[in-house]
């Protein structure tokens, strides 16, 4: 049986084979589709620059089930050559399990370095000083409203200064429109969602805007964290936010998708890639002259300040194990070539790393895009430093935040509910 | 069945009673299904019911047209129906060897193949995957000795046990294994001795007696068997997701995973149109295998 | 023992190897690996992913005092008592039973109840998000509001109920199948002396056939036991574990720790401990219903 197989696989092998060129092959992990699609218009350009066959390897959509296959992979020591973490905060935990290969000595000696985004460059900087990831794309997040909403409802579209401005708004709509004035993800069926994409938008505004100490530590005890679940309770308690939706599988598809372009949300948190991806170009459900009818401010500080949070989308790492490490961060290092970035730009709607993007001929079309990064170069942009531990922050966020959902807890309730599950995940020391 | 003839009145009543239950059950049974047919042909289906408008047969070209179906189906079928053979044979002869012999391990063997399976799958994910990839790399040794090297890929699709056919035909083979084992020893504790005995006497050996005698008596539990392990087999969608990477071995439950977990824009009516052809293999089966069913378990249990 | 008889328990045992092989190791090795793992505090990520720890009997004693546990096993009983034992059973058995009158459609109300057994289990679990997902707008509530029925947020507010009752839909075939079997290995001519004697049908049930067909009933709770305590892939497409962890069965707990906490140790040490239940429910079966294989 074993020999047949053995002796059919072959002879299968061997005429699946003729023909192919002969050369080596690097394997990159990515999901989604519009990434993938965004990936292949830069492979053929690689391929031919080193010679290289480039196989890219499509994983599973959802960050959770990403993230399985590529850690089992991981561990197993059987993973490809380049994938990416799905987010900046991801990476710590894979430098500190050894699966990402150091590129600071070619991401330096690079041509594109220079051109990078400093912020960019700090947050790839690891607690050891050294660099495992590639910032090639950032991801820019701030609050985004229904500009037409506002106004035919006599509504105020100026900046909020503080929380108690924005829930003050968020109430006014509610009265006015009846629709529904503030979503801020929350629950566990988002995922990583509740903290990248709604609670950390908070808590850089907070009394204790960063929640890392200087020795790696995580201080999750802090006012200011306290502050944002009160927050979120605030929104949940006066029915401010769609709840029901956060609690069903597929949590951001009603509010994101269904009830934002139909104007029964009418201000959410979101990304650069919601001009694109959520209600532009790229979307099935798009909002007509998407960047007029939607505007955006800068998420308010509880008291003072107006935040713009940028973090790494997606940065590219190496696999340690790779069979040829050179080769692999010689391709990576393409990946974040300009090209590659207007790519990515166009699909998704992220903001490419590098300040030269700005000046290609096809990104300058993505018009949607390119004051935001314009602001980054004029220094917008406040990130929250990372360390090991922090997907254990976002599952804590996350169950935290859907027991607030719940309305079985309070702020304080919340947060202990966060600090309970680090210390069980990390162990106590961990945890300041 | 009965052969008593009570009064008329009393078989109506009772027969009313079975009709309007079992019509309660088949409606419980279909209802769930009435939203994906619908869906299937519908332009635009969302997750909820809704009448089709327009009604349209785009989705399920579009399986094939636009995203690889047949691939799809073609792997599933290479898989599936390869690791259906190999329980079949694997389960045959051991079903046989476990009814007829007796050692003092094989109630506690019996038993801990069943409750073994009690394990979740993911608790077995990663030590699955070590101890494949351990056979992957002597597999990979093996064949990169045999073939030039830019055959070893192409090879390594095939016969690879991480992202393979043959890796996950394995795995697909020993989780059904235990079940099949069950079904064909109760199976082969019903069938009496006399007929290889008459074989014995006639001086067949082991395996004349098992091909010429055994073999053909066993059919009705093996149709069960195997197509237990087929549908089951056929249903799986954690082990394909875990193992499997390229492209060219997409089976058809990661094609709908995929399509179901685009995150941001779900296609309802591809999705459907997809569900429901993935269905009807398993369908078809089912359909087959059910004249066997009564007759292998039947008798099959002994007090 | 005669020669012939040693010589072909050898043989036998031959024919058993390939099994035994292909079983020890990918089904058994596997379990006692997890084993292993559950000894340790090995991780997906962080330091212990590449330098586990042996930390002797310290995830079992985590796992006494954790409540998320805890929910999860008593989840999991319910659903495995309200899902196997009870619904897929009652129906399956009423279903065999019924279907042994000479009824017409009979072979039409057979196919119709297999049919939701052939479903993969993907399939099944967004079958059942149209259904109850989504409050007013699911499936059932559209088909409620039909009959004027007022729309109730299902999964919300009975998650556990629901996927019981969404699992019962699942096994009502494989139920109905073995009993089937076991009924029709009931001698007609019992039953009929029974009667001429002036036994009612319910005695009938009672003291004749239900015991002749215990030995089937004991397969059925035993392999259905087992598993629907291992049911994954269905529950994950359905709920993932929610609305909070409300329909958290084992299976998702374990793959939440494991892939979620990314806590390989921990995780395997649930999947030991259920092992370990699941072998005690196993012999309880068996001392209970006193048949023997």
């Amino acid at each position: 049986m074993f020999r047949k197989t053995v002796l059919l696989g072959i002879s299968v092998a061997s005429v699946l084979a003729m023909g192919s060129a002969q050369a080596k092959t690097i394997r990159i992990a990515e999901h989604r589709p519009a990434r993938i699609d965004a990936l292949k218009k830069v492979v053929p350009e690689i391929e031919k620059k080193y010679n290289v066959q480039i196989e890219v390897i499509e994983y599973p959509a959802p960050e959770k089930d990403y993230l399985t296959k590529l850690l089992t992979e991981l561990g197993a020591g059987n993973a490809p050559d380049i994938f990416t973490a799905p987010h900046g905060s991801d990476v710590a935990d894979m430098v500190a399990a050894g699966y990402l290969a150091p590129i600071t000595k070619e991401l330096k000696a690079w041509d594109g370095y220079s051109q990078l985004f400093d912020v960019g460059k700090v947050m790839a900087t690891s607690q050891d000083g050294q660099i495992y990831v590639l910032p090639a794309m950032l991801n820019v997040q701030q609050l985004y409203y229904r500009r037409d909403i506002l106004e035919k409802a006599g509504i105020s579209t100026e900046q909020p200064r503080t929380w108690a401005e924005l829930l003050d708004r968020a109430k006014e709509i509610k009265a006015k429109t009846g629709a529904y004035g503030l979503l801020f993800p929350a629950g566990v069926t988002w995922g990583d969602g509740a903290f990248v994409e709604g609670f950390r938008l908070l808590l850089v505004g907070t009394s204790t805007p960063q929640i890392v100490t200087e020795n790696g530590k995580l201080n999750l005890t802090g006012q200011g964290i306290k502050d944002v679940f009160g927050f979120y309770a605030d929104l949940i308690n006066n029915d401010l936010m769609p709840i029901q939706p956060l609690l069903e599988p597929e949590p951001w598809v009603a509010p994101k998708y269904e009830m934002f372009p139909a104007g029964k949300l009418v201000v959410t948190t979101g990304g650069s890639w919601g001009y694109i991806y959520d209600w532009g170009a790229q979307s099935k459900n798009p909002i007509p002259n998407v960047t007029q009818v939607v505007g955006t401010w800068e998420v308010p500080g509880k008291t003072e300040g107006q935040y713009v949070l940028v973090d790494l989308e997606s940065p590219w790492a190496v696999n340690a194990k790779s069979p040829d490490v050179a080769l692999a961060k010689k391709v990576m290092l393409e990946l974040g070539s300009v090209n590659a970035d207007v790519a990515y730009a166009q699909n998704l709607g992220n903001i490419p790393g590098r300040v030269d993007a700005a000046a290609d001929p096809d990104f300058q079309k993505l018009t949607e895009l390119v004051p935001i990064l314009t602001a980054l170069k004029n220094g917008t942009g406040t990130h929250l430093n990372t360390a090991e531990g922090f997907s254990a922050v976002a599952e804590g966020v996350a169950r935290g935040t859907e027991a607030l959902l719940r309305k079985q807890t309070d702020a304080a309730g919340a947060q202990k509910i966060l600090v309970d599950y680090v210390k069980e995940v990390l162990g106590g020391d961990a945890v300041k | 069945m009965s052969k008593s003839k009570p009064a008329f009145s009393a078989i109506f009543d009772r027969d009313v009673v079975a009709y309007a239950t079992l019509s309660l059950i088949s409606i419980f049974c279909l209802l769930p299904f009435v939203w994906l047919i619908l869906a299937s042909f519908d332009k635009n289906a969302s997750l909820f019911l809704r009448w089709p408008s327009p009604w349209t047969l785009n989705n399920y070209i579009g399986i094939f047209v636009r995203e690889g179906g047949a691939r799809w189906f073609f792997n599933s079928f290479v898989v599936v129906g390869t690791a259906t053979i190999i329980v079949l044979l694997l389960a045959g002869l051991g079903g046989y060897a476990l009814s007829r012999m007796k050692v003092w391990w094989k109630r506690p063997f019996l038993y801990t193949i069943i409750l073994v399976r009690v394990v979740p799958p993911p608790a077995l994910i990663v030590p699955l995957y070590k101890i494949l990839l351990t056979g992957n790399e002597a597999v990979g040794s093996f064949v990169r000795s045999l073939v030039s090297p830019e055959s070893v890929r192409p090879a390594m699709l095939v016969v690879g046990l991480i992202d393979g056919y043959f890796g996950l035909t394995l795995v697909f083979a020993a989780m059904q294994l235990p079940l099949a084992l069950w079904i064909m020893k109760t199976y082969f504790d019903t069938i009496p001795h006399d007929y290889e005995e008459a074989a014995l006497v006639d001086g067949a050996n082991l395996f004349q007696r098992i091909r010429l005698v055994i073999a053909p008596l066993a059919l009705p539990g093996l149709a069960a068997a195997g197509l237990f392990a087929f549908i089951s087999a056929w249903g799986d969608f954690l082990m394909p997701l875990i193992l499997l990477s390229s492209s060219e071995l997409q089976m058809l439950p990661l094609g709908l995973f995929r399509a179901f977990l685009r995150v941001q824009q779900i296609d309802y009516g591809f999705l459907s149109a997809l569900a429901i052809l993935y269905m009807l293999p398993a369908v078809i089966a089912f359909g087959f295998a059910r004249r066997y069913f009564v007759q292998t378990f039947s008798g099959g249990v002994k007090a | 023992m005669t020669t012939y008889d040693k010589r072909s328990s050898w043989q036998l045992q031959l024919l058993l190897l390939p099994c035994l092989l292909l079983i020890g190791a990918l089904v058994i090795y596997p379990a006692l690996y997890s084993v292993y793992l559950s000894l340790t505090n090995a991780s997906l990520v962080g330091v212990a992913a590449t330098h586990p720890r042996f930390v002797g009997p310290g995830n079992y004693l985590r796992l006494f005092g954790d409540g998320g546990f805890w929910h999860s096993l008593v989840v999991t009983l319910w659903f495995v008592l309200g899902s196997a034992v009870i619904g897929q059973f009652l129906l399956g058995l009423g279903s065999a039973l019924l279907l042994r009158r000479p009824l017409r459609f009979k072979n039409l109300i057979n196919s119709i109840i297999l049919l939701p057994n052939a479903v993969p289990e993907v399939v099944a679990g967004y079958i059942w998000i149209s259904m109850l997902a989504g409050g007013e707008q699911s499936t059932l509530n559209r088909l409620l509001g039909l009959l004027g029925i007022p729309s109730v947020q299902w999964l919300e507010r009975f998650p556990l109920v629901m996927i019981i009752v969404a699992n019962t839909w699942r096994g009502i075939a494989s139920a109905m199948i073995l009993m089937m079997a076991g009924l029709s290995a009931v001698p007609p001519e019992i039953c009929e002396a029974a009667r001429i004697d002036g036994a009612s049908p319910r005695q009938i049930f009672r003291f004749i056939t239900l015991p002749l067909i215990m030995p089937t009933i004991f397969l059925y709770m035993l392999v259905s036991t087992v598993t629907t305590i291992s049911i994954f892939g269905f529950i994950y497409a359905l709920t993932r574990g929610g609305p909070g962890n409300a329909t958290e069965i084992i299976g998702i707990y374990i793959y939440n720790q494991s892939f979620t906490a990314f806590q390989l140790g921990y995780g395997s040490a649930v999947a030991v401990v259920t092992l370990v239940i699941s072998i005690a429910i196993g012999l309880f079966y068996v001392r209970a219903l006193k048949v023997q294989v």
